[in-house]
């Protein structure tokens, strides 16, 4: 490769005197701006590596309730979410440590367009799951879910994820080890069926979805690339309203991540 | 009061959710009322900070100031908060208190003010109005002046000459009177007192040449009577009118029959035909002639449109509906030319403008890179629906439960309905599932035929050796003529009995319009419950599908018995390889039914069934 640059550089060498000193001036300013672009660049992607923790789920899983109960402890009456909100949480007892919460909408026509939007930065997922409500959606819940485990940039990047069963304050609610279990199956079944569906219009760009977990054998959540925990938690809390709310083991799990 | 207002805020809040999970996503943002149950809705949204107003009132009241309210509110609320939006963000928003309400009920109590009907204006009496200050004088009407003054109507010249001098006498007695009383009270003036007006300024103009004329009037009066009216042409014979070449007819040297060459015929060979000869020279000459004039008038605006353009590129400016306007109208012709329904484009650019009023664009983003970005936003969200539909999840839960799956298939005639089944089976039946197709298109000819066939090779394809002895498909059909919901009935309770999983019942294609034809078919699909109801509709159909989804739906929701109707669940778009990228019909046909495109037709082989890839699609969509 040397070879084939002395030849250009020397004929560089002879042409630059010759040009005149204000096109090398030119020059010489444009490779100025080009170092300061790569080097702005260079800095924006260092900053903007993964620090946020994004809150998923079907619609009425309760994401903006816990967004609003860790940032701010108190009780917000809430609306479906139609955009994106994001805070910076700071964990409890370290006080250099701290995550960028984002709460994405879990309506059917947002979920998908916030998730490519945030997926990349991405440091972990937790993905709320109504309990009460589990055994009637437990379809939904798993085609999400689904959509969110092969998705190549969070197979690349592996996040931690989170499961969490909300809604526990009340007495219908499904038990973690339940969810988990019904999950399991789901998309045990899933795998199979997503597979099968007629390949994309233009079938180059996603090829063959990619495989859940280990093939022959029943999906497990063990076989995934990422970290996987299942958690109980309560956003409204026992005590009401005016209570704190139940998630003790969410909180830990964030400073886990932190 | 405050238990009306619970009662109302207890319906806003349960309806606020339908509000932002049917109405603002979708896209249907083109008007800004909303009708849920017993409330009616009216919403304005700031797109800088974010905000949705809503205002919700009784359906049954007519209220004329909710659009002021609702302004009004937004424009308090927006300066007292605005520190708490920009600096803190969304903390601010979530510990904030924003104690709103004495601001929202003065402003409620003003607007509702403002709207009080005002009392009817009362009737002036005589002695307010000018007929009662005018001179007796004038409206005094003699004998010789009767006639006169009738005569002054009509349009005719000399009599109007004649009146001139009836009024002139009285109308400079009261043009005394009548200025100041015109002057005084120019607001007021009743449109008899404006008829009178213009009447004397018509004879004043005329009054001069009425003096002269006065004396050979008599006698002219006499001699004019009625004059024949005179037609421009009417006098010339018929000699000037003839423009046929006299010398033509009938001989042989006036037109000169062109030289046949018998060379350009043989050139091309006997029988083929000419190519198409372009012109390019006289359009490139015309285009050169259009640009130069436009030359000068660039260059002028060149120094300042590119300030302009400066400014913009690295302002923070709002977006404002003048200069988004420009850049939607070619956006809404762009989606045009790319076979989305009229109708349906200029709603979504209506619901994009809606969605970037007022928002502050970032450094080193134009108008145009904006506008399109949303757009492409809006466009890809339509196209994901609000709930997938997988087939083969469904068929595996249907086989748990023993009975078989029930797909339908209607449409209009010639989208490819019989083939796409026959796509179909061939897919399930490459998973595994055993398929029985009803053939319920009694109707057509050929259709029943057609299915064997398919069948046939079908069969073929999987033998029933490969698949542990059972047949993978069979054809359930009755011949022609006969009822087809009795026969898909009879399909079902066969499948059921034989354990088939799925069953795919063909329906003939109707035109939407065909009432009958739609009962037939709303009563084919409210009988048999199918599991799914799929419209097959072509690619190549451009306004037509907005009609053709609406009537079906309608039917389906007309004739059904039920509380909630079986609408169409979800379409297969047909003759997508037809199309290159005038992707347009998806769109319309996923805006009108917001339900999912499940399968896309690619071709006229068994393997040519595809799933739709939004993206793919939006990028087709949105190329130049």
């Amino acid at each position: 490769m040397a070879g084939t640059l002395e030849p250009h550089l020397e004929a560089l060498r002879r042409e630059l005197p010759a040009a005149g000193p204000a096109v090398l001036s030119v020059l010489l300013a444009l490779l100025a701006v080009a170092i300061t672009f790569l080097i702005w660049r260079f800095v924006q992607g260092r900053r903007s590596s993964r620090k946020a923790v994004l809150l998923l789920g079907l619609c009425d899983a309760g994401k903006t309730l816990l967004f609003a109960r860790l940032l701010t402890g108190r009780y917000r009456d809430t609306q479906t979410s139609i955009t994106d909100s994001s805070a910076v949480y700071r964990v409890s007892n370290d006080k250099s440590a701290n995550v960028t919460l984002i709460d994405l909408p879990g309506h059917e026509s947002l979920r998908l367009q916030f998730l490519e939007r945030f997926k990349a930065a991405a440091r972990a997922i937790v993905f709320v799951v109504d309990s009460v409500a589990f055994q009637r959606e437990v379809k939904d819940v798993a085609e999400f879910l689904y959509q969110v485990l092969v998705d190549s940039t969070v197979l690349k990047n592996a996040p931690a994820l989170l499961i969490a069963c909300n809604k526990q304050d009340v007495t219908m609610a499904k038990s973690a080890k339940l969810i988990q279990q019904q999950l399991e199956k789901e998309l045990n079944t899933l795998r199979v069926t997503r597979s099968a569906a007629p390949t994309s219009l233009d079938g180059s760009a996603t090829g063959s979805p990619a495989q859940l977990g280990k093939k022959g054998k029943d999906f497990d959540f063990s076989q995934l690339p990422m970290k996987v925990e299942f958690v109980e938690c309560s956003a409204r809390g026992s005590k009401g309203e005016e209570g704190d709310a139940d998630f003790e083991g969410l909180e830990k799990w964030l400073a886990k991540i932190a | 009061q405050e238990g009306r207002w619970q009662g109302l805020y207890g319906g806003l809040l349960a309806a606020g959710d339908p509000l932002a999970m049917i109405f603002l996503p979708q896209e249907r943002g083109g008007n800004n009322s909303f009708t849920h149950e017993a409330l009616t809705l009216k919403y304005k949204l700031d797109n800088q900070f974010e905000l949705v107003f809503v205002v919700g009132f009784q359906k049954i009241l007519t209220l004329t100031y909710v659009d002021k309210l609702i302004d009004d509110v937004h424009k308090e609320f927006r300066d007292k908060y605005r520190n708490e939006f920009q600096q803190k963000g969304t903390l601010g928003l979530l510990n904030g208190t924003f104690d709103f309400k004495d601001d929202f009920m003065r402003l409620l109590r003003d607007a509702e003010e403002s709207s009080k009907v005002r009392a009817p204006t009362v009737m002036k009496t005589f002695e307010q109005s000018l007929k009662s200050q005018k001179t007796v004088k004038c409206m005094i009407e003699t004998r010789g002046e009767k006639p006169k003054e009738k005569v002054k109507n009509k349009k005719n010249k000399g009599s109007k000459k004649e009146g001139i001098e009836a009024v002139t006498a009285p109308g400079k007695a009261s043009a005394g009177d009548k200025q100041p009383s015109a002057a005084g009270e120019k607001e007021e003036l009743t449109k008899d007192e404006i008829l009178q007006k213009n009447r004397e300024e018509f004879f004043k103009r005329h009054m001069k040449a009425g003096e002269k004329s006065r004396s050979p009037k008599p006698e002219a009066q006499k001699e004019k009577g009625k004059k024949p009216r005179v037609w421009d042409l009417g006098n010339s014979n018929a000699k000037v009118l003839d423009y046929s070449n006299s010398a033509t007819n009938g001989s042989a040297e006036a037109c000169p029959v062109e030289e046949f060459d018998p060379d350009i015929v043989r050139k091309n060979g006997p029988g083929r035909l000419y190519d198409l000869e372009y012109e390019s020279d006289d359009e490139a000459e015309e285009e050169k002639v259009i640009q130069n004039p436009s030359k000068p008038s660039a260059k002028k605006g060149g120094l300042g449109g590119m300030f302009g353009m400066l400014k913009g590129l690295v302002g923070s400016k709002s977006l404002t509906r003048e200069d988004m306007d420009p850049v939607l109208e070619k956006m809404q012709d762009h989606l045009i030319a790319k076979n989305v329904a009229a109708e349906i484009a200029a709603q979504l650019c209506e619901s994009v403008a809606k969605k970037l009023e007022g928002k502050v664009m970032g450094t080193f983003t134009t108008v145009t890179s904006t506008v399109k970005q949303a757009l492409q936003e809006a466009l890809v969200q339509i196209l994901q629906p609000q709930r997938r539909v997988d087939v083969l999840r469904d068929v595996m839960d249907a086989q748990r439960h023993r009975r078989p799956y029930v797909v339908t298939f209607c449409g209009v005639n010639g989208v490819g309905k019989s083939t796409n089944l026959a796509k179909i089976s061939f897919w399930l039946i490459e998973n595994g599932f055993s398929v029985l197709i009803a053939a319920c298109d009694t109707f057509r000819a050929g259709a029943v035929e057609q299915l064997r066939t398919h069948t046939r090779r079908l069969n073929a394809l999987h033998p029933p050796e490969s698949h542990g002895g059972r047949t993978m498909v069979q054809l359930y059909e009755k011949g022609y003529g006969k009822d087809a919901a009795g026969i898909a009935m009879e399909a079902i309770s066969y499948a059921r009995n034989q354990g088939f999983d799925v069953v795919l019942v063909d329906t003939a294609g109707r035109m939407q319009d065909n009432a009958p034809l739609m009962t037939a078919l709303a009563k084919l699909i409210a009988v048999n419950a199918p599991d799914l109801v799929l419209f097959v509709g072509e690619a190549l159909v451009g306004n037509e599908a907005v009609d053709q989804l609406v009537k079906f739906n309608k039917a389906l929701a007309d004739h059904s018995m039920a509380q909630t109707p079986r609408l169409i669940d979800g379409i297969v778009l047909t003759k997508f390889d037809t199309i290159d990228d005038k992707v347009g019909a998806a769109i319309s046909m996923t805006y009108i039914t917001s339900k999912p495109i499940v399968f896309v037709g690619t071709g006229q082989t068994y393997c040519d069934l595809r799933s739709l890839n939004a993206k793919a699609v939006v990028a087709a969509l949105m190329k130049a």
